[in-house]
C-alpha cells in the first residue's frame, strides 16, 4: 500500500501513459494530516511573528488613513478634476483581479478535473477572499460619504424615495463583487469543514476543541454526508466558474460602457478576465513558493504544481500582451481621432514610464516561463511573479489615469499626482491582506487535507478509481 | 485491543442503550468490499465514515442520489425571477428612469444583475440545502462517544450498522465485520448527555436581544417625532458650510471683513452704463469729484457727523452737481414700474402715499421704540425737484441717507430711476391743484372727495366715542 516514490523525485517529467504523482514521498493519509496540522499546532515561528507584526502595523496605517479620510473628506487623495477615479479605483481593480485565482483554481480546474489543484486551492481561495476584502474597501470609501454607501442597495428608502439605477455598470459592479465575495466565502468555508473537523478531533485543548467543533458543524465523515457534500461542491464549482468570468467582465464594463477614449472598447471583458487570472496566479505563486518551504509543505505543493501555474501565467500573460497590441491596432484601424490620440498618449505621453513599466513586467517577464528552468526554480518564480504583480498594478493605473487625464477637452487636461494618503492606503491594503493571510496560516487548514487524501487514494490505486466494476473485477 | 474491551465493559455496567456496531478499516479497498457484503447481507440502516469522499461508496452501500440539484435549481430560478421583477419594478414602473433614451424595460442592461442573483441564490440553495439535508449543524452524535472515532477525520474508515435496522443482531453484525477484516469492532451507545441548552445561556440571549433593541427603538423614535432641539449630527455631511456670511469676520483678510468690497474700478456684469446713470451725478467735470471719491467723501462725512455733529462743514451733498432730469424717458410704463418698485421697497417705511407712515413705522410707534426715527414724508418742500434734483433723490435711494439704508443692492439702477419718476408723481399728487384735472372728470372727483371726507369724519367720531367708553369702563388705578 505504500507508493514507492523517492522523496524529492522530479515529478515535472511527463511519462507517457502514466500520471505524474502529485503527492511526493512515501506519504500516508496520516502523514498528510500531520504535515498540514503541524502548521497550525506548533507554536508560531519567529518569522511568522515578525511578518504578522509588520502586516498588522500596516493594517493600522490603513485604518488610520481611512479614519482621516472620513473625517476630512476625499480631498486628501490626489483625485482631482478630471481624474476623479485615481488610485482608489486602480487599487480596487488590482485587488479584484488578484482575487480571481482562488475561485478559478477551485472551480474551473475542478470542473476540468485538474487534480493538481487539490493542494493549492485552499490557500488560493483564502487569498481570493482576502483580496476581495481589500478590493471592497476602496469603492466603499471612494463614494465620498462612506456612511451612505448603503444607498447602493435596492431598499425602499424613506430618505431618497427612489431606487438604484440598474442600467449603470457601477451598480452591476456592486452586485458582481458582493456576489463573488459571498459565493467564494461559502465555497471556501464549505471546503474547509471536513478539515476543521480534523482540527477538532486532534485538538487537545478544550477551548480549541469547542471553537473548531462549532466551526465544523458536527461533521462526522458519514458517507451520506460526503455524497451530498460532493454534490454541493460540484454545484458550487459549476456556479462559481461563470461567476469568476463575470466579475472581471463587469468590472471592465465600468470602463467599457463609458465613452472615455481608451476605455470605450469591446475587447475589455476578455482582456480584463485574462489579466485577472494572470495577476491572481502571480500572487498565488508569490505567496505559495515561500510559504511552502517555510511551512514544510514541499511534499504536497510540489514543483509540478508551480510548473503548472507558471504555464498558466505564461498563457494568460501572452493573452494580455496580445490584448495590448490589439488595442493599438483597433485604435489605428478604427480611425477615430480621440482613440488614436488616447493610445499614442498612453505610450508616448506624460505617462510613458508607466506604460512601458507595464509592458516590461506583463508582456516580457512572463515570456521567461517558456524555459523549464525558470518554471521550476522557486526563487526565479518569486521574482518574476512579483514583477507581474507590479505590472498588473501599473496596467490599471495606465488605464484609469492616462485616459481620464486627457480626454476630449484639452483645457481640462491634468496630470495625476498621488498624495501621501494614496500611498499609505495602497501599502496599508497589503497590510490588511497579509494580516488576514498570516492569521489564516495559523488558524485554518492551509491545505485541503481531505481532497489531498483522496488524490493519494487514487494514486494508490490508479487502475480502478470511481466505479464498482473495476473494483469488482479485482475480486 | 484494550480500548474495545473497556468500551464494552462500560456499556454493560451502565446498561446504556445500544446505538449500533462499528468496525474500523484502514484502506479504501477493504472498506468498499465490506460495504458490499453488508449491503448484500440485507442491512439498510448502515453508514460508512471516512476522512474523504470515497468514490463508489454510495453504490457499495446502496445510498440513493440526493435531491440537492433541485434545491439549487429552485434557488437559481428564484434568483432570476426576483432580479428581473425587481429591476423592472424599480426602474420601469415605480420610478421610471430615463437613461440615454433606452426603453424603460431594457433587458440587456438588466442581465448582469439577473445573472449575479441567479448564481447567488443557486449557490445558497446548494450550500444551505446541503447542510439542511445532512442535518447539520448537529453537535451531539452518538458516534462521537467513541474516543477512537476521532481518527475518522485522519486516516481511519468506519463501517456502521444501526441498531434500528430490522435485521439487527449484535452478534451477527460483529461476526460479519470480523469476516470482512474489520478491526476494533465496537458497540456504539446512545449519547445520553443532556441536550438541553443551559438556562443561563437562554437568559443571557434574551437579555442581549432585549438590550440590542433599545438603540434601534431610540433611533426609530428620533426619526418619527419632532423636536425643538437641533438635529443630532453623527456625520456633518454638508450641513455646516465653512463659507462666511456677509456680516461675519474672517481671519483670511487683513481687514477681517468676510464680505469683500469691490476692487476699485470694477463693474458688475450687466452694469456697464453711463456713470451718471448709475450715480445720479451730472457731469464728471474735472473739478467735480469722481463717483468713487464722492462715495468715499460721503462715507467719511456720515462717519464725521456721528462723531463731531457734522453740520459745521459744507456737505458734499450740497456741492455735488446732480442730474437735474430723470435720464429715462418718463411715460406711463415707467411710472407703473416705479409704482410697483416703490410698493415693494419704499412703502413699508414711507407708506403707500409717501407720507412717512408705512407699516414699519406704525409698528415702531406701537412698540414706542425710542431710537426710531420716523421716515421722512416725501411731501416736504425741501424734497421737491427744484430743491432736491432727481439725481440727488436717485443717490438717496442708491446710497441711503442718515438713518435710511441704501438700496443699490436690491434695486437695479434703471428701476431706481423709475422710482424717482414715481416719487415725483406722488409729490405732485399730494399738492396738485384741481386745474390739472381735465374738466370732464372734475365733478366725479369732487364727489369722491366729499365722500371720503364724510367717511373720515365719521370714523374719527366713532373712534372718539370708543375711546371715551373704554376710559369709562377701565377701572381707575388705585
Ligand atoms: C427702512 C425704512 C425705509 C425704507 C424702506 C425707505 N426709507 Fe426713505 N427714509 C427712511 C428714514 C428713516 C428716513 C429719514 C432718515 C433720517 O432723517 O435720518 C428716510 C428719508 C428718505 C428721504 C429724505 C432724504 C433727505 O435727504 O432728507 C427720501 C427722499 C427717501 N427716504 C426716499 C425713499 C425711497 C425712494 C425709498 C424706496 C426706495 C425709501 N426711502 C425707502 C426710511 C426708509
Amino acid at each position: 500500500m505504500s507508493l514507492a516514490i523517492p522523496n524529492g523525485l522530479d515529478n515535472t517529467v511527463e511519462k507517457p501513459g502514466q500520471r505524474a504523482p502529485l503527492v511526493l514521498g512515501d506519504t500516508t493519509y496520516h502523514d498528510i494530516t500531520e504535515t498540514v496540522c503541524q502548521v497550525a499546532e506548533r507554536p508560531p515561528s519567529k518569522s511568522w511573528v515578525a511578518g504578522f507584526l509588520v502586516a498588522f502595523a500596516l493594517l493600522q496605517m490603513l485604518g488610520l488613513t481611512i479614519a482621516y479620510l472620513l473625517y476630512t473628506g476625499v480631498g486628501v487623495w490626489g483625485n482631482r478634476s478630471p481624474i476623479f477615479w485615481g488610485w482608489p479605483i486602480v487599487n480596487f481593480v488590482f485587488w479584484v483581479g488578484i482575487g480571481h485565482a482562488g475561485t478559478l483554481i477551485s472551480a474551473i480546474l475542478f470542473l476540468f478535473r485538474q487534480e493538481w489543484r487539490t493542494s493549492i486551492n485552499r490557500a488560493a481561495e483564502a487569498m481570493t477572499i482576502f483580496a476581495v476584502a481589500c478590493a471592497g474597501t476602496f469603492p466603499g470609501i471612494h463614494v465620498g460619504r462612506a456612511w451612505l454607501a448603503f444607498w447602493l442597495a435596492p431598499y425602499p428608502s424613506l430618505n431618497l424615495w427612489m431606487w438604484p439605477q440598474f442600467r449603470s455598470p457601477l451598480l452591476w459592479d456592486v452586485f458582481a463583487v458582493s456576489t463573488y465575495g459571498t459565493v467564494s466565502l461559502l465555497f471556501w468555508y464549505m471546503g474547509m469543514v471536513p478539515d476543521l473537523a480534523t482540527f477538532r478531533d486532534r485538538s487537545t485543548n478544550k477551548w480549541r476543541r469547542m471553537a473548531y467543533g462549532l466551526l465544523s458543524l458536527g461533521w462526522s465523515g458519514s458517507s451520506r454526508h460526503w455524497m451530498r457534500y460532493e454534490k454541493a461542491y460540484a454545484l458550487l464549482a459549476a456556479f462559481a466558474a461563470p461567476l469568476v468570468l463575470s466579475v472581471h467582465t463587469i468590472v471592465s464594463f465600468d470602463f467599457a460602457v463609458s465613452q472615455v477614449p481608451g476605455w470605450h472598447t469591446t475587447i475589455f471583458p476578455p482582456y480584463f478576465v485574462a489579466g485577472a487570472i494572470f495577476s491572481g496566479f502571480a500572487m498565488v505563486l508569490t505567496l505559495m513558493v515561500p510559504a511552502r518551504s517555510m511551512l514544510g509543505l514541499e511534499k504536497l505543493i510540489t514543483i509540478r504544481h508551480m510548473d503548472n501555474m507558471c504555464k498558466i501565467i505564461l498563457a494568460t500573460g501572452s493573452i494580455v500582451g496580445l490584448a495590448y497590441g490589439t488595442e493599438f491596432f483597433i485604435a489605428w484601424y478604427g480611425q477615430v481621432g480621440e482613440e488614436q490620440f488616447a493610445f499614442t498618449n498612453r505610450a508616448f505621453g506624460p505617462y510613458w514610464w508607466a506604460y512601458w513599466t507595464m509592458v516590461t513586467c506583463n508582456v516580457i517577464s512572463p515570456q521567461l516561463f517558456w524555459f523549464k528552468k525558470f518554471r521550476t526554480t522557486p526563487w526565479i518564480i518569486v521574482v518574476i511573479t512579483i514583477f507581474v504583480n507590479i505590472g498588473m498594478w501599473f496596467e490599471r493605473f495606465v488605464i484609469v489615469c492616462t485616459s481620464l487625464s486627457r480626454d476630449y477637452l484639452p483645457s481640462a487636461w491634468a496630470y495625476f499626482s498621488p498624495t501621501w494618503v494614496d500611498w499609505a492606503m495602497l501599502i496599508g491594503s497589503f497590510g490588511l491582506f497579509f494580516t488576514l493571510f498570516l492569521l489564516f496560516c495559523r488558524l485554518m487548514p492551509v491545505i485541503n487535507m481531505s481532497e489531498t487524501k483522496s488524490t493519494l487514494a487514487k494514486q494508490y490505486h490508479m487502475a480502478h478509481l470511481d466505479d464498482d466494476h473495476a473494483a469488482a473485477t479485482e475480486h | 485491543m484494550s480500548a474495545s474491551e473497556t468500551a464494552t465493559e462500560t456499556v454493560s455496567e451502565s446498561e446504556k442503550k445500544i446505538h449500533g456496531v462499528t468496525a474500523e478499516f484502514t484502506s479504501v479497498d477493504t472498506l468498499l468490499a465490506a460495504c458490499r457484503r453488508v449491503r448484500d447481507a440485507g442491512y439498510t440502516k448502515t453508514d460508512a465514515f471516512a476522512p474523504f469522499a470515497v468514490h463508489g461508496i454510495d453504490k457499495a452501500l446502496g445510498i440513493k442520489p440526493t435531491v440537492l440539484p433541485w434545491i439549487a435549481l429552485i434557488g437559481g430560478v428564484t434568483g432570476v425571477t426576483v432580479a428581473l421583477c425587481m429591476q423592472i419594478w424599480m426602474n420601469a414602473i415605480d420610478y421610471p428612469y430615463i437613461i440615454s433614451g433606452k426603453p424603460f424595460i431594457s433587458l440587456p442592461a438588466f442581465i448582469p444583475v439577473a445573472f449575479e442573483l441567479t448564481i447567488l441564490l443557486a449557490s445558497f440553495g446548494a450550500f444551505f440545502g446541503m447542510w439542511a439535508l445532512n442535518g447539520l449543524p448537529r453537535f451531539s452524535n452518538p458516534m462521537f462517544t467513541n474516543p477512537r472515532f476521532d481518527r475518522v477525520t485522519d486516516d481511519t474508515f468506519f463501517l456502521f450498522v444501526d441498531s434500528k435496522d430490522e435485521r439487527f443482531d449484535q452478534a451477527g453484525v460483529e461476526r460479519l465485520f470480523a469476516d470482512c477484516g474489520g478491526e476494533h469492532i465496537d458497540t456504539v451507545v446512545e449519547d445520553d448527555s443532556p441536550t438541553k441548552v443551559p438556562s443561563f445561556l437562554i437568559v443571557a440571549w434574551l437579555v442581549s436581544v432585549a438590550l440590542s433593541i433599545i438603540p434601534l427603538l431610540i433611533v426609530a423614535k428620533m426619526r418619527v417625532t419632532n423636536s425643538s432641539s437641533p438635529r443630532f449630527h453623527i456625520f456633518f455631511d454638508m450641513d455646516f458650510s465653512p463659507a462666511r456670511d456677509a456680516q461675519q469676520t474672517t481671519s483670511i483678510f487683513a481687514d477681517n471683513r468676510a464680505a469683500r468690497p469691490d476692487i476699485p474700478g470694477t463693474v458688475a456684469r450687466g452694469q456697464v452704463q453711463d456713470l451718471s446713470f448709475t450715480t445720479g451725478i451730472e457731469k464728471l467735470s474735472s473739478n467735480a469729484p469722481k463717483p468713487s471719491e464722492h462715495l468715499v467723501a460721503f462715507m467719511q462725512e456720515s462717519d464725521d457727523s456721528k462723531t463731531t455733529g457734522g453740520a459745521a462743514q459744507k456737505s458734499v451733498m450740497d456741492t455735488t452737481v446732480w442730474l437735474d432730469k430723470n435720464p429715462r424717458k418718463v411715460d406711463a410704463s415707467l411710472l407703473e414700474r416705479g409704482q410697483q418698485q416703490f410698493g415693494i421697497y419704499c412703502s413699508v417705511c414711507h407708506g403707500m402715499n409717501g407720507g412717512g407712515n408705512g407699516l414699519v413705522n406704525q409698528r415702531a410707534q406701537k412698540l414706542s421704540q425710542s431710537t426710531w426715527i420716523q421716515p421722512s414724508s416725501l411731501h416736504q418742500e425741501t424734497l421737491y425737484s427744484d430743491k432736491y434734483p432727481d439725481g440727488k433723490l436717485f443717490s438717496t435711494i442708491t446710497n441711503g441717507i442718515r438713518k435710511m439704508p441704501g438700496y443699490a443692492g436690491q434695486i437695479k439702477a434703471k428701476d431706481r430711476w423709475a422710482i424717482v419718476a414715481y416719487v415725483r408723481a406722488l409729490q405732485q399728487s399730494q399738492n396738485a391743484s384741481i386745474d390739472l384735472v381735465p374738466q370732464a372728470k372734475r365733478a366725479s372727483l369732487e364727489k369722491e372727495k366729499a365722500g371720503v371726507e364724510k367717511r373720515l369724519k365719521e370714523e374719527a367720531e366713532e373712534a372718539q366715542k370708543k375711546a371715551g367708553e373704554s376710559k369709562k369702563d377701565s377701572p381707575k388705578p388705585a
